[in-house]
């Protein structure tokens, strides 16, 4: 009875009032006297985005979802950008009980709840055949080996060269053919290409994209850090001389050691100082916002070049949501949300890249030319390992790239301490 | 005056008197309550084995050894003596001469003096991150990065605030300046408004210069507080590090790592909460040590006056 209440009040609602403004809180979807509580850590890009079309799509979309759920509300948790810090405090309330039923996990750290074993499956909302559609590095990444659906990566990016075609024509396919280009931008004045090299995760995760290419890889089936050792050394010394090439030529300006951010990549092209850069996928839309239409109609993508045209790889990240909760009822609303708001209308809404076929087939968003640019390096993409040294592989591989292109130190000593700090870090998990 | 005294001794012992510990109860349990059981819980993490990943399950050495021997330590720790070291001096000369500049402006009646306050005051109260993410715009490298266009425009430059390792390290203790010299003023401000003014009326009869003012007069008065403050703003510029990471992350490399930034990257980016723990007390314990270097410095002062 009241449910039903609680149904027809949040219907009057509607008209009357609008949706949005009535079910959707700073910290609440829903009615505040519903009986069922659901909470739910979440990220401030999407119901609070600062962007306000993103914002009103998606407070559109949760007010469909509880208005069809009126005996539940949803309490939002907004996250931090210090993304290492806010999944590690979630991580550590989830293991005391003390976590949000439902939350958005990176999918850099998804290995990490995986094998905490905080996560819950949410097997009964997605269907084999979805799972089956998923693309493999996310399937295998949100399955267990009993198949149970531990989380929804619900949508992928990946690292592509932007460059201005009006200075560097034709995409560049080899590293030799990126110096050459990037020095003959420098040349008419431009910063040739620029690059994440200050210390931060994006630095290490758009560098892996090189070091991959070649085959490399970071740990071994254990989750055994291996970079620095056999084959992956000399993988490794070659992706990291690609970078050093290419400051000591000029090629890349030294300031790169200081990059923290892809915004600095669309204030260089909206200041057309820079020639090209490696940035991520959802940068193409952020230019198309920023930039002229005729200066947007000059930047284009190809996919990041290899050691040789051949040989090609880019790193793949994005987001998840999972429960948290040991409550079935909640586990399932938690992908019952991620269904019907997340994966497919919310990708389509901000342009970010699902992480299954169907998607892509499904809205109009993905008709443009730069997802078939996007479609295709994503067949070389790699995600990061699932284990639980990645992060610092990753803090080490920052100071590493930060040391050898400042001149601190040579990349062979560089690596003999990356290597000596990770597997001192290895043997103490 | 003389009424008063013999009603001050029919008052009879003070309720302390000859029992003060219950009386200090209070006093203490809030004191372990909100410092000594946090202190004693990272001194229990630092024995263990505890992970972000997992609670601690044993008691062991591996975290001390393994933290204190990590060779990053060492470099860590010497670009923390640098950063603190001269970062303090910095303040306090900075802080001194603005709180002199503003009480030398208030006694000749300047006016703008309340508004220059309020403005170093402002740096103050800038959260951490939001300083350096401020200074990180400025110090943008960048052909249309703020400082670098402004001293291209004197034809200086362009300076690498933050790429060349060195200038990283001047341009973190710059940002830390801007926030903390706030701090020192208002302490030597308060210490300065506090001396005696017959003392300058007398050395102004005396013709005594500015400089002789401040020698014999305002330095002497003020050492206890510089003594303190040294302890203040050393403890808090050793406990930075947000305005680091939001300025340079620690980098380039490791070239402004201090160690308060890379215990929060033993703790979140190894999610090594033993190690993390370690790093902690290494901290304390560097606070603890310079306190009481400066403490002891002050009792010998005292003693020899």
């Amino acid at each position: 009875m009241r449910a039903i209440l609680l149904t027809t009040a949040a219907i009057a609602a509607l008209p009357s009032l609008g949706a949005a403004q009535e079910l959707i809180a700073r910290n609440r979807v829903g009615l505040a006297d519903a009986p069922n509580t659901l909470t739910f850590s979440l990220t401030a890009y999407d119901l609070y985005s600062s962007d306000p079309a993103t914002k009103e799509t998606f407070e559109g979309l949760f007010s469909d979802f509880i208005a069809a759920r009126p005996d539940w509300k949803i309490e939002t948790q907004l996250q931090t950008a210090s993304i290492g810090q806010e999944q590690a405090r979630l991580l550590q309330q989830s293991q005391a009980g003390r976590g949000p039923d439902c939350a958005m996990i990176d999918s850099s750290q998804l290995a990490t709840f995986i094998d905490a074993g905080v996560l819950k499956p949410m097997n009964g909302v997605f269907s084999d055949d979805e799972v089956a559609d998923l693309f493999p590095f996310v399937r295998d990444a949100v399955t267990d080996a009993d198949g149970n659906v531990l989380a929804w990566w619900w949508f992928t990016d990946l690292r592509v060269l932007y460059r201005d075609t009006t200075v560097v024509p034709d995409a560049p396919q080899t590293w030799e053919e990126v110096q050459n280009a990037a020095l003959a931008a420098v040349e008419q004045g431009r910063e040739g290409i620029l690059f994440n090299g200050g210390r931060w995760e994006g630095t290490a995760f758009d560098w892996m994209a090189n070091f991959w290419a070649q085959g490399g890889e970071l740990v071994d089936a254990e989750g055994r850090p291996v970079f620095a050792q056999g084959e992956n050394r000399e993988k490794f010394l070659s992706a990291i001389a690609y970078y050093q090439d290419l400051v000591d030529s000029g090629a890349a300006p030294a300031r790169v050691t200081s990059i923290t951010d892809y915004d600095a990549f669309n204030a260089a092209a909206a200041a057309g100082s820079a020639a090209m850069f490696v940035g991520g996928n959802w940068q193409y839309g952020q230019l198309r916002g920023t930039l002229d239409e005729a200066t947007f109609a000059n930047w284009q993508v190809s996919e990041l070049p290899g050691p040789t045209a051949d040989m090609r790889a880019t790193g793949t990240g994005g987001w998840s949501i999972a429960a948290l909760s040991d409550d079935p009822e909640k586990a399932s609303l938690c992908g019952e949300m991620v269904k019907e708001i997340y994966a497919g209308a919310g990708n389509a809404a901000q342009g970010l890249l699902p992480t299954s076929a169907a998607i892509y087939d499904q809205f109009d968003t993905y008709d443009g030319p730069e997802y078939a640019q996007f479609s295709d390096a994503l067949q070389n993409g790699v995600a990061r390992p699932g284990a639980t040294i990645y992060p610092e592989i990753s803090n080490q591989i920052q100071i590493l790239i930060g040391d050898v292109l400042s001149g601190a130190a040579t990349p062979e000593e560089a690596l003999e301490t990356a290597d000596a700090a990770v597997q001192a870090a290895y043997a103490r998990q | 005056m003389t009424a008063a005294s013999p009603a001050r001794h029919s008052r009879g012992p003070a309720p302390a008197d000859g029992h003060p510990l219950p009386w200090l109860v209070p006093a203490v349990a809030v004191l372990a309550l909100f410092y000594a059981i946090p202190v004693l819980d990272v001194f229990r993490l630092a024995f263990s084995d505890a992970s972000l990943l997992a609670p601690a399950t044993r008691v062991t050495t591996d975290a001390v050894r393994g933290t204190l021997t990590d060779p990053a330590l060492l470099s860590v720790l010497g670009t923390t003596a640098v950063f603190t070291g001269i970062t303090v001096a910095a303040l306090q000369l900075m802080g001194l001469a603005i709180a002199l500049v503003i009480i030398r402006g208030e006694d000749r009646g300047l006016p703008g003096m309340a508004a220059f306050r309020t403005l170093v005051l402002a740096a103050w109260v800038v959260p951490g991150i939001a300083n350096g993410l401020v200074w990180g715009m400025l110090f943008d490298e960048a052909p249309y990065g703020t400082l670098n266009s402004l001293l291209g425009s004197v034809g200086i430059g362009p300076v690498a605030w933050l790429s060349d390792p060195q200038m990283a390290m001047v341009s973190a203790m710059i940002a830390n300046l801007w926030q903390g010299t706030a701090f020192s003023m208002i302490v030597f401000y308060a210490g300065r408004k506090g001396i005696d003014p017959v003392l300058y009326e007398v050395a102004e009869l005396d013709a005594a210069t500015p400089w002789q003012t401040f020698r014999y007069i305002t330095l002497p008065l003020l050492r206890r507080l510089i003594a303190v403050n040294t302890i203040l703003i050393a403890v808090q510029t050793l406990n930075t590090f947000d305005s680091i990471l939001a300025l340079t992350g620690g980098g380039p490399g490791r070239a402004t790592e201090v160690l308060a930034l890379f215990t929060f990257n033993t703790v979140f980016y190894n999610l090594d909460l033993a190690g993390g723990s370690v790093l902690a007390l290494l901290l304390f314990g560097i606070s603890m040590v310079l306190a009481l270097v400066v403490l002891r410095g002050m009792g010998r002062e005292r003693a020899a006056a």
